[in-house]
């Protein structure tokens, strides 16, 4: 699952220039975290409104992320026709999708964080970075490039406080490591030392 | 004598750490330098350090090396790809570098430019393994160096170490670290358990380095344990602070008080003051 939140709306209308704007939400992530579904699109609908904005009309898209027909969402949401820009409420996935899609100016409602998911009731971020070379079986699990700030492959760094991260509240990823290794009686894992990642795995701009 | 060769012969060491100007001024840098010319065997200096921006190590620790002074250069992994740092190093040893000291790096949300991007390219223990192989006349990727480096490579520690964090230590040895400098010590019952932990990690207790932090009040030491992550100043010594009439110079007769103890403990000490040096000479007397 794709993590995004909200933008703070008085930086929604900063960019926002247009007069007429239609907004599509996402029926997945944004769905499910309650940034971009029905609801939200409904108050963002509202609010647009009362700061004098037109609302040519709205649509959930079932998945913003995979449009198999351009013609015909345009059919069933002729309010798009009408608009001079999209607000989208999905990850940055979605709004890059319907902008190369649409010909119109696109604009995000949401800021994307990370890929995560959500566990039972809780919203679990920066699960993965997406870096193209999963070892996450080498680290018990918890994948450190996603989990540690600093993404560090061979141990905690000396920063932490009383088990908590220098960069926040979280929990060092290095002792969540230890622990599961621990428990998983994968300890003799920990002792290896991992080479620097290969980024040329990571290639931007890839089509398949 | 070269710091390196000192270490082999285990003579006691003292290092101090001193911070590149915030500019390009270099003049407290050099009078800083100048405090303790007479016995630093080798000056720190620190990479923007706790995040903070300064005037580059390599740039410093060469303006240092051109007036004499034997430099450790600090290294971290926070603001360099794979290929900055191995530029950086081949600079600094051209420019007369021996020792450099290779660390992770506060992040940068702990510094003065929050907004950075954090690079990690690579960590210390992969650094470590990258200098060893600079030595060796090949880079990174296996490509012939011409001319190759001959670096002396330390890691740090803190002294309080979970089984993870010793792990990582161990790793840092193997990969080469030819000594160890340590978070601040305040207690020498903690440093001799470091020291015990450590036994079997392959590194002499010679070339383990203790870390001094004179402490100047009671709310400096109330600071570093808030702040600093690895330091633990114990409430016995808060105590004595708050209680002294003159708390800057009980703070110089603890660091002394440490220094002493630590002779015959360790390979030697490394001195890091709340601001500059100028009390550094008196503390080092104070404990001979």
């Amino acid at each position: 699952m794709i993590i995004s939140s909200q933008k703070e709306f008085s930086e929604i209308l900063r960019a926002l220039k247009e007069k007429n704007i239609f907004i599509i939400g996402c029926g997945k992530c944004a769905t499910k975290l309650r940034v971009g579904g029905e609801p939200e699109v409904l108050e963002m609908q509202k609010r647009l409104m009362r700061a004098g904005k037109n609302i040519a009309g709205w649509t959930v898209l079932s998945s913003a992320c995979n449009i198999s027909s351009w013609d015909d969402v345009l059919a069933q949401n002729p309010g798009i026709g009408k608009s001079d820009a999209l607000l989208v409420m999905s990850c940055g996935g979605g709004v890059s999708l319907i902008s190369s899609l649409s010909e119109r100016q696109v604009y995000p409602a949401l800021d994307t964080e990370s890929l995560g998911g959500m566990r039972l009731q809780d919203t679990m971020k920066e699960l993965c970075i997406m870096c193209g070379e999963c070892t996450v079986w080498e680290f018990g699990g918890i994948c450190p490039v996603s989990q540690c700030p600093k993404g560090l492959l061979n141990g905690p760094c000396g920063g932490a406080m009383d088990g908590k991260c220098e960069v926040d509240e979280r929990t060092c990823a290095w002792d969540e490591i230890y622990e599961r290794q621990k428990s998983l009686g994968k300890l003799e894992n920990l002792g290896s030392v991992h080479e620097p990642k290969d980024y040329s795995r990571k290639k931007r701009r890839q089509t398949v | 004598m070269s710091f390196e060769s000192k270490l082999d012969v285990g003579k006691f060491v003292v290092t101090a750490e001193i911070s590149p100007p915030k500019g390009t001024d270099t003049a407290g840098l050099l009078k800083d330098a100048s405090m303790i010319k007479d016995f630093a065997d080798a000056i720190n200096v620190t990479d923007n350090q706790r995040a903070i921006m300064r005037m580059s190590p390599v740039a410093a620790c060469s303006i240092l090396e051109s007036k004499g002074y034997e430099t450790i250069m600090h290294m971290t992994c926070r603001d360099r790809n794979r290929l900055a740092l191995q530029s950086e190093l081949l600079g600094a040893f051209a420019l007369g570098m021996k020792n450099i000291l290779v660390m992770s790096g506060d992040h940068p949300v702990k510094g003065d430019h929050e907004g950075a991007k954090p690079v990690y390219d690579m960590d210390s223990v992969q650094l470590l393994g990258l200098v060893q192989k600079l030595n060796t006349g090949f880079d990174f990727s296996g490509n012939r160096l011409d001319g190759k480096t001959d670096f002396c490579a330390g890691a740090v520690t803190n002294i309080e170490l979970s089984e993870i964090a010793l792990i990582k230590l161990k790793k840092k040895i193997n990969s080469g670290a030819r000594f160890i400098q340590t978070q601040a010590v305040f207690d020498i019952e903690k440093f001799s358990s470091f020291l015990d932990k450590i036994k079997d990690t392959g590194i002499s207790q010679s070339r383990i380095i203790a870390g001094i932090i004179p402490l100047k009040s009671e709310k400096s030491a109330r600071f570093l344990n808030k702040n600093i992550a690895g330091v633990k100043v114990p409430q016995v010594l808060i105590d004595q602070m708050k209680n002294d009439r003159n708390p800057e110079t009980k703070g110089m007769e603890i660091a002394a008080g440490l220094i002493k103890e630590l002779h015959g403990m360790c390979g030697g000490v490394h001195i890091m003051p709340i601001g500059n040096h100028e009390k550094t000479k008196d503390i080092l007397e104070w404990q001979a």
